[in-house]
């Protein structure tokens, strides 16, 4: 079920769930990630929290040896046999996490203020486009900054109650001037 | 204009009035004045009574030290606060506020009894007093201390308010915005970086908005301020009022609470009431200047006595004078210029009692022309009054002789006793301290954290030196972080300097043991009192402390605990540093717990993870219980039914025909890569070498101890692929442990984990009729027993769904695990109520689950195991393999201690009156013993068999698996039960219904 808070009004930031789409996740070793970038056809970026896009696919360096791939819907299967035939050569794990997460969209001028009521990193200085893996309240989010005052957060499924819940807290707040 | 408001002084807008009341009587203040300032431009002094001995009080400080003046203050309905400091609380419109630990009135209080019994109230009094009979420790003793501990009403009501948290990040935090501070700010500010000033009072300026008269750069103190700030703000400065800095924690992360509405009127809608800021600054400058001592004489506690620099920003600040005919005693220069202050607004100062024999020459000149009698090398031993001290008792001092006293007649008295650098934030970085012999004081000495001290923070005095400091500390701080900027200096006239003397208790021609002579106000403890715990043996301040109560009040000693040093140092002939300081400790200000839980509450106040069918159980009446993190549908209780009705229902709906069941919290874990089986073979105490693709088998988990830690059904999907499934509970624990070995045992393996638990919804179904509900909905496989036998796993198409289906059962019965795309979760468990509707489908909680699993002996992790019990004590040593070179927890299942047969092995227990069992209790093998029985298991699972018509009980018992048939004795308070061991495995033993 998926809901969208529209909010009109001069709020201090938006809050809307994005639709479903698919993610996955691909794990290789290191010195394999330009090989199997060649087989998959896909832009591996080598630094942490870097992204690469290409024809509407999303690549994130999650860490030395992980990646957090969003593919349009029709791109999935060609890719997931991309996988499985560079597989036996280069050795990796593509695996589907769609449903795992749900991702929200928070933009606005005080998108950056609301997030610092519950994440302990230096958001101001996370370069536009770049992502970080961070926790948000009690959460690990993955938080991917658009631009000055867009991001996006990828939230666990059974997460989002409690990361919304908080999120509208914080609205109320920051709508009051204080 | 109330009478002792003095018209054009302080900062208080004389127009606008500000009506409260104190004690239900109306006063009017102005707008700027905290109660304290209103209270005593009305002439109240009395503002409250003291904690042990009811003693009168009023306000000694002017800020955030008070240990006096706590009031309780009502902000509307359900905002009542307790021990609010009348010196911090701000004025606004209607503020209720009432004094507090008086019976029937403040200037009539019966508890005022303790103070002539002050002789019975000593050091140690509790521990003298409460020994013995032994007896009376729980219907006496401990009732009377509960009900005497504590100051104030606890609230009632829930607290209305909302509290908010937020991170900032910052290249420089700069603690304290008085004119080091500020200085410090804008030299920092001056490089570029980014700068953050914060101070717990109203406005910036500390000590500034006290000392008007003083002139920098050629311009009034308060000119030359709003310039400050004006050119702080142009620079980018963060500034932050009413917020303070309440802990400094590791690498630099500072604590502050920022009060945002206390002092309004009316707060804008959904406005917090505080907001709790963590700061991380790469540096601290921290400039929390100084805090003025009292000095420790007979009556020093009267209403009406006060701190000299107090009395000066009552002054200079509120335009409140303190009295019309006051007093001083010091030791120190800066009360002098309190008492100059005084006179040049209009009012009267009797006498100046210095205890020092010299004086500076200008302060004495200074003095003589205001018409104040100087008194050097005198004493005060004694104030008069009752609720307000109307005369002090001074004596000359020579040699160390007391001389006879006179009477000095006043309605205030400034004291002094020097002043103590504040070094709260820096002793919580556990920096350590020097005592300076010159100053008599401690001071910073090696750091730990990297910050910067500046000012009076490090015992220095006087505008000019404090203003050149905080500009070298703002260099420093961004030196410290690679910037740079030009260092300015400020031209100081008028300034203020000032040395002082530091005091044990005043020399007194009266027995000094009689003396009501306070250093710590707030606990109401004497120099009498340090004395006697030094008499009685206590050698270190920290004994000291704890025996006597000095500093351990609210305000953590602020005000007292040098002079009970100093006392304690003399008593035990030796240097102040020899004995030592107490520890201070975050927060530095007492903070509502509000601020520490921010948006924790409520329905927020701690994390709940549901499911994607939780939605359908809530509104199908379940009944809840929290699983880990996760909330799980308990039982769906009929109109009617108790829990014991409902769980018997979908015990037996589900053996007779179908059940369903939510199993989504399950942790999913997908193991991956070409030495995943390798991987397996070493987590897991099971070969899974041979275990064909298509296949599943129970996994159990061990931790290098031999324990078991965690079990579950693992899926084969195929060579390369494995579907682990976790308890709900131990699902990131598991992931943990993995990785864990992965990374550092094993970073050889081509294996990779990617945790799926919420990938997956997951849906079992159960009983006899499971099949056939299940079948209509499933393409692209044979259900039938001979193509998808037990332990079976496959992926299909249920109900259009794309699905891992897994047939495996947790009931004994023919059993089915669904798994598909968690956002399907939904629609799945709605088409198979739909197709179950036929055969009575019933959707059962995880109470049933238990009963069910319970019935079958399979064990629940956590519940019948408790991180000491072996795959053998579980009877599961058929899940080990032996033909396998290693696993985790291998070797240690060799150990003596492991192969014990006298070990607790999990049994199965039926009592011999069919009664139930209670969960947790202990079993005896012979009850015929003497008290205290020894021990020699416990009941970890029981519960109303439906199936078996009787309750059951699983149990760990010393050597239980050698006593099938034996009976053993559960003393109850009820009496003791007896009961049978017997297997675990108590319904279908041969497991014929699986194979249905």
């Amino acid at each position: 079920m998926t809901t969208h808070d529209h909010d009109f009004t001069a709020a201090p930031f938006l809050i809307e769930e994005r639709p479903w789409s698919p993610r996955l996740s691909l794990r290789v070793r290191p010195q394999h990630r330009e090989t199997l970038a060649r087989s998959l056809g896909l832009d591996l970026p080598s630094r942490i929290g870097h992204r690469s896009v290409t024809d509407k696919t999303e690549l994130l360096c999650l860490g030395p040896d992980e990646w957090l791939i969003l593919v349009p819907a029709q791109g999935r299967d060609d890719l997931m046999a991309a996988s499985a035939e560079a597989y036996a050569a280069t050795p990796h794990s593509l695996c589907e996490i769609s449903d795992r997460d749900i991702t929200l969209r928070l933009s606005g001028p005080q998108a950056l203020t609301a997030l610092a009521a519950g994440c302990p990193r230096d958001l101001g200085s996370l370069p536009i486009g770049n992502a970080a893996r961070t926790v948000f309240d009690s959460a690990t989010v993955i938080l991917w900054r658009d631009g000055q005052d867009s991001f996006r957060m990828d939230v666990w499924r059974s997460f989002l109650p409690h990361v919304r819940a908080i999120l509208h807290k914080v609205k109320a707040e920051l709508s009051s001037g204080l | 204009m109330s009478r002792y408001r003095i018209p054009g002084m302080g900062r208080v807008d004389p127009a606008a009035p500000v009506s409260f009341t104190f004690d239900g009587r109306r006063y009017t203040g102005l707008r700027g004045d905290t109660v304290a300032s209103a209270l005593l431009a009305n002439g109240v002094h009395l503002m409250g009574r003291s904690f042990k001995y009811h003693r009168p009080r009023g306000p000694i400080s002017a800020g955030s030290e008070e240990p006096n003046a706590l009031i309780g203050t009502s902000r509307g309905p359900g905002r009542f606060e307790p021990n609010t400091r009348a010196t911090v609380q701000e004025l606004r419109q209607g503020l209720v506020t009432e004094s507090q630990n008086k019976w029937p009135r403040l200037s009539f209080d019966i508890g005022a009894v303790n103070d002539r019994a002050y002789m019975l109230f000593s050091a140690g009094f509790y521990y003298k007093t409460f020994m013995w009979p032994r007896s009376f420790w729980d219907k006496v003793y401990e009732p009377f201390i509960r009900a005497a501990a504590g100051l104030g009403k606890s609230p009632t009501e829930a607290d209305p308010d909302t509290y908010a948290s937020r991170y900032l990040h910052t290249d420089v935090l700069v603690v304290g915005g008085g004119a080091a501070g500020i200085a410090a700010a804008l030299a920092a500010a001056q490089s570029g970086a980014k700068v953050t000033l914060v101070d717990e009072n109203p406005e910036m300026g500390g000590a500034l908005l006290s000392d008007p008269s003083v002139r920098i750069d050629g311009r009034g103190s308060w000119a030359w301020l709003a310039d400050q700030l004006s050119q702080l703000r142009a620079a980018g400065v963060t500034l932050m009022t009413r917020t303070t800095a309440i802990g400094y924690y590791h690498q630099n992360m500072v604590g502050l609470v920022e009060r945002l509405t206390d002092h309004l009127d009316q707060p804008p809608q959904d406005a917090p009431r505080e907001r709790m800021w963590r700061v991380r600054a790469r540096q601290v400058i921290l400039a929390q200047g100084a805090l003025e001592k009292p000095l420790v004489f007979d009556g020093n506690d009267r209403p009406g006595v006060m701190l000299a620099g107090a009395a000066q920003t009552y002054l200079n600040r509120y335009g409140v004078k303190v009295g019309d005919n006051a007093a001083v005693v010091t030791c120190h220069d800066s009360a002098y210029y309190a008492a100059f202050d005084l006179v040049d607004a209009g009012g009267r100062v009797a006498v100046i009692v210095d205890t020092r024999d010299q004086v500076r020459p200008d302060l004495a000149d200074a003095a003589r022309s205001r018409d104040i009698q100087l008194l050097t090398g005198h004493t005060v031993t004694a104030t008069g009054g009752r609720l307000r001290i109307s005369s002090i008792r001074v004596n000359p001092v020579r040699n160390g002789r007391v001389g006879s006293g006179r009477r000095i007649s006043c309605d205030a008295l400034l004291v002094s006793g020097g002043w103590t650098p504040s070094l709260h934030l820096f002793s919580h970085t556990k920096g350590s301290l020097t005592w300076d012999a010159d100053s008599q004081t401690f001071l910073p000495r090696h750091k730990t954290e990297a910050c910067q001290i500046a000012g009076a923070g490090r015992g220095l005095w006087g505008y000019a030196e404090v203003l050149a400091d905080g500009v070298t500390a703002g260099m420093a701080a961004i030196t410290e972080i690679g910037r740079s900027a030009v260092a300015t200096s400020a031209r100081v006239e008028g300034d203020r300097p000032g040395t002082g003397s530091s005091q044990k208790e005043l020399p007194t021609d009266r027995s000094a043991g009689k003396a009501r002579a306070f250093v710590d106000y707030q606990n109401d403890v004497t120099a009498k009192d340090i004395r006697l715990a030094v008499r009685e043996g206590m050698r270190s301040i920290e004994h000291v402390k704890r025996y006597t109560t000095n500093g351990m009040a609210t305000d953590q000693g602020k005000m007292s605990n040098i002079n009970g040093l100093m006392i304690a140092a003399d008593a035990l002939g030796k240097e102040p540093p020899q004995v030592g300081l107490t520890t201070f400790r975050p927060p530095y200000t007492p903070t509502s717990f509000g601020a520490f839980a921010g948006y924790h509450r409520g329905a927020t106040f701690e994390l709940t993870r549901k499911t994607p069918i939780d939605p359908w159980a809530e509104a199908h009446g379940a009944v809840f219980e929290p699983v880990s993190l996760w909330r799980r549908a308990w039982y769906f209780p009929r109109p009617g039914e108790d829990m014991h009705q409902a769980v018997a229902r979908e015990c037996r709906a589900t053996r007779a025909s179908v059940g369903i069941f939510d199993a989504s919290t399950l942790g999913k874990i997908e193991v991956a890569g070409p030495d995943a089986v390798e991987f397996m073979n070493r987590m897991y105490t099971n070969p899974w070498t041979k275990l064909p693709p298509g296949r599943c088998r129970y996994g159990l988990l061990l931790g290098e101890d031999g324990f078991i830690r965690d079990d579950g059904v693992i899926g084969r999907m195929s060579p390369d692929l494995f579907h682990v499934t976790t308890t709900t509970g131990g699902a990131a624990r598991v992931l943990n442990m993995m990785e864990d070995y992965l990374q550092t045992e094993w970073p050889d393996l081509n294996v990779w984990l990617t945790s799926t638990t919420e990938q997956w919804a997951t849906i079992a179904l159960n009983g006899p009729n499971a099949r056939k509900v299940l079948e209509p909905l499933v393409e692209g496989l044979d259900l039938s027993d001979a193509a998808f036998p037990h332990m079976s796993v496959a992926e299909c198409s249920v109900a259009g769904l794309p699905a891992r289906l897994f047939r495996l059962s947790f009931t004994g019965e023919l059993g089915f695990e669904i798994n598909v795309p968690a956002r399907h979760g939904l629609t799945l468990w709605n088409a198979l109520m739909e197709s179950g509707k036929a055969y009575d489908i019933c959707p059962y909680g995880t109470e049933t689950m238990h009963v069910l699993r319970a019935e079958k002996g399979y064990i629940i992790v956590g519940q019948d195991t408790d991180g000491t019990v072996t795959p053998q004590d579980a009877g599961l040593g058929w899940a080990i393999g032996k033909a396998k070179a290693d696993f985790v927890g291998k070797r240690s299942l060799s150990r003596p201690d492991i192969v014990d047969p006298n070990r607790k092995q999990l049994v199965g227990l039926l009592t011999e009156d069919g009664s139930r069992l209670e969960e947790g209790a202990q079993i005896v093998l012979d009850p015929n013993q003497d008290v205290p029985m020894k021990m020699a298991g416990h009941v970890t699972s029981s519960y109303a068999s439906d199936a078996l018509g009787r309750p059951i009980a699983m149990a760990v018992i010393t050597g239980g698996h050698g006593r099938m048939g034996e009976t053993v004795h559960i003393p109850m308070p009820q009496g003791t039960i007896r009961a049978q061991i017997t297997s675990t495995n108590f319904y279908d033993p041969d497991g014929e219904r699986l194979k249905a």
